[in-house]
């Protein structure tokens, strides 16, 4: 099963997803300058044909959406067309078949963007079919083209030049114009989309300007030089012919109306079984099917998604063959569930697979709340790092599957803190700490006191009851260090909740990380989201906290962490333009949080595991190195011939070889 | 005063008695619940004696209610304690002693010191991963754990045992709370009658239409999440007493009904005695057939409750031994270890069975047929 991570806040949500559509997405890509299927259109003047509204929308900001001519393009750009990247998917691919799989719900809406719309049937129909200007390389730090056909940066190092494929296409047949791209603001910034968050990104604050020269030419400009503004500023059209304007009644007239996509797949109306499932189909002749990132990607010609709600039942419909594949990456599935002298995998029916990927870990672990009693204490902080015997967790709760998380910010690549490690569980060492702290007198029932008589005991909260066992061995392991901790298991929204109110002294949870070139600090680590107060209001002359200061509920802070010396740091690393200066400043600050010990990293986990039916086939080397899930990037395919000798297999009784494989290719050694 | 059982009271028992069905289960379960309040010196993980540098302890019964309340050592019981330099992993043995492993040390150094176990040897919060057992584990006689280990690697026999007390705990005081609110507010609306009556009611009729399993869930979840485990525990309690205790008003009232028409009511009222005198000391104890047959029913209804929450998830917190998280647990590994469920599932019926027989037995013993003049 997938391992689901529910996040902080909205803000990170929306965050996640978003950059998360910027990282997912997936295809086109054009050689440069190869244009498939006829003369490349001529390069016109951009002409205007919006509604009225949208027309007076584009003219109220003028200094935003700006209309210039071709030569108004920089002569001295250096256009890139990502040729010299590798192509990843396998030449051995077959097209065809049907792929099905399952979801845990209903689907409220096919909408893209508004309430609702984050449901986990997104990925299906945006996070990993859409299309936007250029795509992030899923092998390498490099992109590759996709509705953009060749891009460059300006000469500011803000400005990101893209000149469109001129083959690109939506679902229904029309062209995608530079227009489209005006549109996406216009659409992004409608309040009657009711998404705040896009809202908010999408204005004047991140992006400036964006220009149309010509009939394929544009450029965004974005608020500063960062080393990976070209994945920043890579969007996706929004069909303005499909829209011509925003309303009041957008959520009620497109609540069910699948938004024409460049992607691979289309949701036809007559394909939606109303509470049953939904089946994608390949768009006929799409447009970037030949296209040299694009090619062998996207095999099925159908996706069929039924809805199962139960995850037993998902399970025995996966063993039965009904679905094609099932996730492995929980121990229990890996090993109790589907263990490898289970008669499908014996048989050579079902292949197990471990693949080792290399994306940003997600921060599992526990907050500690600094504006807590006691746990304002840097050494009691630091104690109860020592005091958590997470190794003995992974030994008999994990299987010995996990790795131990470093910090709170892995798998970076070099952005990552090459030395700092973890502090590692120690009886004697957790005593020093919590001595440091003031607690050095056992009481009877073997836990500290300090010299006030108060016990060392803290609450841990959390919304994950699927944890519950771990959380009860740390419990029984920390008691040898003299400490207590109460366990609060409450509902998933509760948990965080209480968590987002500030209310916890230590909340264990897990955040997801988008997949970004460098971590992000100012979230969950400035004072800016730790307390309503700020400046002189919040510190005292000497640095340290002011009393009677207000938490801010609400924010990813949830160690309520504020250090002067810090917030400066961050200041400086968020406005670091250079990369060498990002990674210097960033592991400055992953050793001072790491000193600061308000943050507690508990397992990462740099692999995912699938069991599939052996009809599923996947490039030799399995799936790229940036892919959080084995369908991410859809480099798989159906094999029908495979799946008719295997249906036939399972009534005869004939045995394949079984197939039980790690892939490590990008495995990390620490 | 001379305590003398009134010669119809006496009679109804005597025929409890001859019932042997009902009786037996009575005193199995009745038995099992007295042993269960013991239960720290039957299964646990702490020693019954220790005796160790000429010094007697006795940290099980220390750790036994009522006991806990009047007594605790004042010394902390580590592994240095008793002289252990290092537990089983390397760590300096500063924390709560493991008394299996203690065991196994003194026997194999053959020292002067020696200590006594319970019966099994585990608690239900205990892992014995050091000892070899891991989670989800077999049953298995060589480590005493009878009934395999939990997701956590706890002992699954002692957390359904300790789970049997809470539950039984839990029934009965949910019972006792059914029994006072149903009977006192169904007593006084039968006594008053009239408009007290009318009113009384129609409230209980929409408030009895209030469905119960999904209140109970809708305020679980939003108990503010600063309560405690221990408030989550009687706050639970409290809210399904207060959606159930109407059923028993209705019974009540008509009894009530009818006992208020006798002589010895006007009697009590021509004496002076007023309302709640009447309805407490004369109509109560003349109704109380009617209360008792309901009450192994409504003890069985609050056991099937509170397991059926907890399957849920909206009942008892996370962590306490519950017979519906071991049910929960049982159902996810049906297929690769069908013990857990079946443990959970036989100890399910076999209380739900006494309790059943014992309802019966008492419903035959003080049906008043039995005892009617016409006899």
């Amino acid at each position: 099963m997938k391992t689901h991570i529910k996040l902080f806040s909205t803000v990170l949500v929306a965050m996640a997803l978003l950059a998360g559509c910027g990282k997912k997405k997936a295809p086109d890509g054009s050689k440069a300058g190869s244009s498939l299927g006829g003369t490349p259109a001529k390069l016109t003047k951009v002409e205007l044909d919006s509604v009225e509204e949208v027309e007076a929308f584009y003219e109220a900001d003028p200094e935003f959406f700006r209309i210039k001519t071709t030569a108004d393009i920089p002569v001295d750009l250096k256009w890139e067309d990502g040729s010299s990247e590798k192509v990843f998917a396998s030449p051995k691919a077959k097209r065809g078949g049907t792929l099905n799989t399952s979801t845990g719900d209903w689907p409220r809406t096919l909408r893209f963007v508004g309430p609702d719309a984050s449901g986990s049937f997104r990925q299906y129909i945006l996070d990993s079919n859409a299309l936007i200007l250029v795509e992030s390389h899923p092998q390498s730090d490099g992109y590759y083209p996709s509705i953009a056909k060749r891009w460059a940066v300006g000469s500011d190092k803000r400005t990101v030049y893209f000149e469109l494929d001129p083959d690109a296409r939506y679902s229904d047949g029309k062209p995608i114009r530079v227009t489209d791209f005006f549109f996406h603001f216009y659409f992004m910034r409608s309040k009657h989309i009711r998404a705040p968050w896009y809202n908010d990104y999408y204005d004047n604050k991140k992006f400036k300007n964006i220009t149309l020269y010509d009939s394929r030419t544009l450029s965004i400009t974005y608020y500063k030089a960062k080393p990976d503004v070209v994945e920043k500023v890579s969007i996706r059209p929004v069909p303005e012919h499909h829209y011509e304007e925003i309303d009041e009644d957008f959520l009620k007239d497109y609540q069910w109306e699948f938004e024409p996509t460049a992607g691979p797949y289309e949701v036809l109306q007559e394909n939606v079984n109303d509470g049953v499932a939904i089946t994608l189909t390949r768009v006929p002749n799409w447009w970037a099917d030949k296209k040299r990132f694009h090619k062998n990607r996207y095999n099925p010609d159908k996706i069929r998604v039924t809805v199962v709600r139960e995850p037993a039942k998902v399970f025995e419909l996966f063993r039965k063959g009904e679905l094609d594949w099932h996730g492995l990456s929980l121990p229990e599935y890996w090993h109790e569930k589907l263990p490898n002298d289970s008669p499908e995998v014996k048989k050579g029916y079902i292949h197990k697979v471990k693949f080792f990927n290399e994306i940003p870990v997600p921060t599992w672990g526990m907050r500690i709340n600094c504006s807590m009693p006691l746990l304002d204490n840097q050494n009691i902080r630091q104690g109860l790092h020592h005091a958590m015997n997470w190794a003995l967790v992974n030994k008999e709760i994990f299987y010995g599957d996990f790795d131990r998380q470093q910090t709170m910010a892995d798998g970076y690549g070099k952005r990552s803190h090459p030395t700092v490690r973890v502090r590692e569980f120690s009886v004697e060492k957790a005593e020093a700490a919590f001595a440091k702290g003031g607690f050095t007198q056992r009481g009877a029932d073997g836990i500290l006191r300090n010299a006030a008589g108060k016990r060392l005991s803290f609450t841990i909260s959390t919304g994950y009851k699927r944890f519950t066992d771990v959380l009860t061995v740390l419990k029984q392991q920390a008691a040898k260090a003299g400490l207590e901790l109460n366990l609060e298991i409450l509902e998933l929204t509760a948990g965080w909740k209480k968590t987002n109110e500030k209310k916890h002294e230590i909340s264990f949870g897990g955040l997801n990380n988008s997949v970004e070139l460098y971590p992000r600090f100012f979230e969950p680590y400035h004072s800016y989201n730790a307390y309503e107060e700020e400046g002189d209001k919040l510190y005292n002359a000497d640095g340290s906290l002011r009393a009677g200061i207000t938490p801010k509920p609400d924010t990813n802070n949830a160690t309520l962490t504020a250090d002067r010396d810090l917030d400066k740091l961050i200041k400086q690393y968020r406005e670091a333009e250079d990369l060498d200066e990002i990674t210097r400043l960033g592991h400055e600050l992953i050793q001072r949080l790491h000193d600061h010990a308000g943050y507690l990293p508990a397992w990462s986990k740099p692999w995912y595991r699938v069991g599939y039916w052996r009809w599923v086939k996947w490039p030799d080397d399995f799936n790229v190195k940036q892919s959080r899930d084995w369908d991410e990037y859809h480099v798989h395919w159906v094999d029908t011939a495979a799946k008719k000798e295997t249906q036939a297999a399972k009534k005869s009784g004939k045995k394949f070889p079984p197939v039980i494989k790690t892939f490590d290719q990008y495995k990390l050694e620490r | 005063m001379h305590w003398k059982l009134n010669p119809i009271t006496a009679r109804k028992l005597k025929r409890f008695r001859s019932i042997r069905r009902g009786y037996w289960s009575f005193l199995l379960l009745g038995g099992a619940l007295l042993v269960s309040l013991f239960g720290e010196l039957l299964m646990n993980d702490q020693a019954l004696v220790v005796r160790h540098n000429n010094q007697w302890y006795f940290p099980a019964v220390a750790d036994s209610y009522p006991i806990k309340w009047i007594y605790t050592p004042k010394e902390p019981r580590t592994g240095e304690f008793f002289g252990e330099a290092k537990d089983e992993t390397g760590q300096p043995y500063s924390g709560l002693v493991n008394y299996r492993l203690l065991k196994k040390t003194w026997e194999a150094a053959e020292t002067e010191s020696w200590l006594i176990m319970p019966i099994i040897p585990h608690g239900p919060d205990g892992n014995t991963f050091s000892e070899g057992v891991g989670k989800l584990s077999a049953p298995s006689r060589e480590h005493k754990h009878y009934l395999g280990t939990d997701g956590a690697g706890r002992d699954i026999a002692a957390r359904m045992f300790y789970g049997f007390r809470i539950v039984m705990l839990f029934a009965l005081g949910f019972t006792l709370m059914v029994f006072f609110i149903g009977s006192t507010v169904g007593c006084l609306m039968g006594y008053f009658g009239g408009k007290v009556d009318l009113l009384g009611l129609r409230l209980v009729e929409v408030w009895a239409n209030i469905p119960f399993l999904y209140m109970v869930m809708i305020m679980v979840s939003v108990v503010p999440s600063k309560v405690g485990m221990s408030t989550r525990v009687l706050l639970l309690l409290f809210i399904m007493v207060v959606f159930s205790w109407t059923s028993m008003t209705y019974y009540m009232r008509a009894s009530t009904y009818k006992e208020k028409a006798r002589d010895y009511v006007a009697a009590a009222q021509l004496l002076g005695a007023g309302p709640l005198r009447i309805v407490f000391t004369h109509l109560l104890p003349n109704t109380v057939s009617t209360l008792v047959t309901f009450l192994p029913f409504t003890v069985a209804v609050a056991i099937s409750s509170v397991t059926a929450l907890d399957f849920l998830n909206f009942g008892l917190p996370e962590g306490t031994p519950s017979w519906g998280h071991q049910l929960r647990l049982g159902q996810e590994y049906i297929r690769e270890k069908p013990w857990i469920i079946g443990s959970a599932l036989t100890a399910i019926f076999l209380v739900l069975t006494m309790v059943t027989f014992i309802g019966e037995a008492v419903r035959e013993a003080f049906d008043p047929k039995k005892f009617s003049t016409y006899e």
